[in-house]
């Protein structure tokens, strides 16, 4: 494999785009960790500092791109939104962790 | 013998009914462990701090792919009489209540892992659990003094010394 960076740079052709803003990538990294048990909406707020405006446009760009899914749980007897990152989430994420670290010359 | 087998040992000693469906549940096996680790007793799935709190994101694969072994509470682990005194205090002063097991296990994790002072972790407990009551949070946080830090007989003599002045004063006034 070619370590130049014109080859780098060209293999970010196989990522999704629309995924490279910040906020999509601190929801993606966060949720990513957890896995099957997902965070609830109150705790990716609180935790990413993230308004609600942000924050509940971005969760529903992920959820449509088919990154994320969501339900609604019962904890402490409220009722509470909880966001699951899905299979393509993950594949997704490990390919642009893979990239950017590469990219970043970090081994990957 | 794996990990999660002396964790099942320790949710049977607690009583612990595990229900992977049940959010509150997968929350309590994480703050459980985390407590656990801050106190001293590492079973092997390492605590850092997630969106979530002090998390574990290996409990949670074992979590979905043991579930069985969860749910049924299949062990061959047994505690041993510090493992067992943990769990005891633990089921004691937490009752398996998600909230203050959340909250105490957040201070815990900033007083213990990252060596906070008192202030400094229930202000990040606060900003990091905003959505739990200044009740619910001071409810937590005293759990979580009273589960990690013992008083050394050292220390019990330093405050019976402190305290004796009054504890003899009341004692006296009650015989007039």
């Amino acid at each position: 494999m070619q370590d130049d960076i014109l080859s780098i740079l060209n293999e970010s052709e196989g990522l999704n785009a629309k995924v490279f803003s910040l906020v999509r990538l601190k929801l993606l990294a966060s949720l990513a960790a957890l896995g099957q048990d997902g965070a609830t909406y109150r705790e990716l707020k609180a935790a990413l500092d993230i308004n609600d405006g942000v924050l509940f446009a971005n969760l529903n760009i992920l959820k449509d791109m088919g990154y994320l899914t969501s339900g609604k749980i019962t904890s402490e007897g409220k009722e509470l939104e909880l966001y699951i990152i899905t299979t393509e989430g993950q594949d997704e994420w490990k390919r642009i962790r893979t990239w950017l670290c590469r990219f970043l010359h970090c081994g990957a | 013998m794996e990990k999660r087998k002396k964790l099942i040992a320790f949710f049977k000693e607690l009583g612990f009914a595990f229900d992977i469906a049940r959010f509150d549940d997968r929350l309590i096996a994480q703050k459980l462990v985390c407590l656990l680790e801050f106190r001293g007793i590492d079973l092997g799935y390492s605590c850092s701090l997630y969106v979530r709190g002090p998390y574990s994101p290996d409990l949670t694969k074992d979590l979905f792919a043991f579930t069985p072994e969860f749910e049924n509470l299949e062990t061959g682990s047994r505690l041993n009489t510090a493992e067992k005194e943990a769990a005891g205090e633990l089921g004691r002063i937490f009752g398996l209540k998600p909230v203050p097991l959340e909250v105490g296990a957040t201070y815990g994790y900033y007083a213990i892992r990252q060596d906070c002072d008192p202030l400094e972790a229930s202000r990040q407990v606060k900003r990091l659990k905003p959505f739990y009551s200044e009740a619910q949070i001071a409810l937590g946080i005293s759990k979580a003094k009273e589960f990690l830090y013992k008083p050394t007989r050292k220390d019990l003599e330093e405050l019976k010394k402190e305290t004796g002045i009054w504890q003899r004063a009341s004692l006296k006034s009650l015989e007039h």
